[in-house]
């Protein structure tokens, strides 16, 4: 009997097995369409930039295209740009730089709608310089020779930084730059395990509530209006369906002059994705969406990028940019 | 004995709960980083009554379940195949030893660049992972098998295939499930783990979403589940053993001569 059993159960196991092998095959890469209707899926991240995405979607932009998102959340875009990259997605968001930097490695990706901008407003940005209550750092310049905090090294942050020490007239070089994720940011500035910290929302509002001082608005610094985000597919996408690019990029479009114009829904659809708590969220600085990226801002980071070394080769940005 | 033995693991219990409320509470740790127990519990509470937590809990419970099951399955049968077939073990051996202590975790790019952020990206770390458990802890149940009692069935004249049902697989079986009591454990860390680095859905997205949303105490709340689960399956696969091997001496307790 009980060699019965442990057969049997072996037997399970491996039809469990071969069950699970045989479907497989059925991951097309495509986009599904049904009735009219194209399901695209969207790599994203849970933060507040995506929110115009989700609001399109609620209120039917979208749908007017004869588009259904279906948004897949990521913990970063380093697991959005392989997904896009292979065909598991159509769509995802990104920082532009990283889709830069992307690029200059060889995958073939296509910036098509605009992400997220910077308010571009000294002061009042999504994202910031902080550092400890009563800490004796007053400017960029004094962080030489200081421990700053980025979410990715030799990324977007890190290069804001860097500019924004050169041009309060500090060396970026004898800055120390540590990676750490944007939500651990607050208790490592706490307990000074760094000196200061680059943190975007919602870290920043927590850090704020804590009594952290902003000293600068490096994304301002960089760009009047800097295009931070974007969305993307492959190259190879973009060239066998420009049509549901197209119909991805007016919804888009549509989505984010929205989003941009009712802030107070923003706020309330950002609950349906994220936890961010209540009180920290009706606090936080809500980014710019302009329907078009701004490509200046971009060919700036590009630049930037180069100067400091960030790219192995010069990023093409006519080949990257919609 | 059992009775003073659940008391004395209910008040560690209580005891490492009062030390969580306490810490936070005393100001040693700030309240804003390790809320205290109270307030994860009520987090929690919160989170048992949200629909969305149910599902992540499914997603999790099916990528575990799934992904255990392959591994197992696959673990015995190659793990009886490589001891059987001549030489296949030396052939094997270096590859094996080779592959077992590459971190599953290192192939995470590779279980995006294939299938996305899905249940078989999860899987495919869960299998990788738990496999050799299974596998490694069959090639040695078989190499226990007893020299006298193989040479004797075959005496008898039994096959191959009636001497790995009568002799060999009662002589793995403790082996085997050894394997699957801890490939059980490792492929629900696995599956959190997945889940919160690739983002696929389950708990440890849900993980992942609190953390960048700073939502500490909910962020705690579902750490706390994971541990229970961890706890609940490690309860479930040693009754499971025991019962597998009801007739076995290290569960009977008796000396068999």
């Amino acid at each position: 009997m009980r060699r019965l059993i442990a057969g049997l159960t072996t037997g399970a196991f491996l039809l469990v097995a071969t069950a699970c092998g045989s479907s497989g095959g059925d991951s097309s890469s495509g986009s599904t369409s049904s009735g009219g209707v194209t399901t695209v899926k969207v790599g994203l991240i849970p933060i507040v930039d995506v929110a115009p995405l989700y609001l399109g979607e609620k209120k039917g932009f979208y749908e007017k295209q004869g588009l259904k998102l279906s948004p897949t959340l990521a913990s970063g875009g380093a697991a959005i740009v392989p997904a896009v990259a292979s065909g598991q997605y159509q769509f995802g968001f990104s920082n532009v730089f990283s889709l830069m930097v992307a690029q200059t490695n060889g995958v073939s990706l296509k910036a098509i709608s605009n992400g997220a901008a910077s308010t571009g407003v000294q002061g009042k940005d999504f994202g910031a310089t902080v550092v400890k209550k009563g800490s004796p750092i007053k400017t960029m310049k004094d962080l030489e020779g200081k421990k700053v905090a980025v979410n990715t090294l030799k990324n977007i942050n890190e290069l804001a930084v860097r500019e924004s020490v050169t041009k309060a007239g500090g060396d970026p070089d004898k800055v120390k730059f540590v990676e750490l994720p944007f939500d651990q940011m607050p208790a490592a500035l706490d307990k000074g395990q760094v000196d200061a910290a680059m943190a975007v929302e919602p870290a920043l509002t927590t850090m704020k509530e804590q009594g952290a001082q902003e000293i600068a608005s490096p994304l301002v610094d960089m760009a009047s209006k800097l295009t931070v985000a974007m969305y993307f597919t492959s190259t190879q996408y973009a060239q066998k369906n420009p049509e549901i690019v197209k119909k991805f990029q007016k919804a888009t479009a549509e989505s984010l002059a929205y989003a941009d114009a009712h802030p107070d829904e923003v706020r309330q659809i950002v609950t349906t994705y994220t936890q961010v708590p209540a009180s920290v969220l009706a606090k936080v600085t809500l980014p710019k969406w302009p329907a078009e990226a701004n490509r200046a801002s971009i060919e700036t980071q590009a630049k930037l990028g180069e100067q400091y070394g960030f790219f192995k080769k010069s990023p093409d940005l006519d080949a990257l940019l919609p | 004995m059992r009775g003073t033995n659940a008391a004395l693991g209910a008040a560690g219990l209580a005891a490492f709960l009062a030390l969580g409320e306490a810490v936070p509470r005393l100001g040693l740790v700030k309240e804003a980083y390790f809320p205290p127990t109270s307030r994860i519990a009520s987090a929690l509470g919160d989170e048992l009554a949200d629909g969305g937590f149910w599902s992540a809990l499914g997603d999790t419970l099916t990528g575990w379940a799934i992904g255990l099951a392959i591994a197992v399955g696959a673990g015995v049968v190659v793990g009886v195949l490589v001891s059987i077939v001549p030489y296949l073990r030396e052939a094997t051996a270096s590859t094996i030893e080779f592959l077992r202590p590459i971190p599953s975790v290192a192939l995470i790019p590779l279980a995006v660049l294939l299938y996305g952020t899905e249940l078989k990206s999860v899987l495919l770390l869960v299998v990788y992972a738990s496999f050799w458990q299974v596998l490694i802890q069959t090639l040695y149940g078989v190499q226990d098998v007893d020299p006298v009692a193989e040479e004797t069935a075959r005496s008898y004249g039994l096959g191959t295939w009636a001497r790995v049902r009568h002799v060999l697989w009662p002589t793995a079986l403790p082996y085997v499930m050894t394997g699957v009591r801890l490939a059980a454990a490792v492929a629900l860390i696995l599956a959190i783990t997945a889940e919160l680095v690739i983002g696929a859905p389950g708990l440890g997205q849900e993980i992942a979403v609190a953390q960048t949303s700073q939502a500490v105490p909910e962020m705690y709340a579902l750490i706390v589940v994971a541990g229970l689960l961890g706890l609940l399956i490690n309860v479930g696969a040693r009754a499971v053993e025991r019962r597998a091997l009801a007739w076995h001496q290290s569960v009977r307790g008796e000396v068999a001569v």
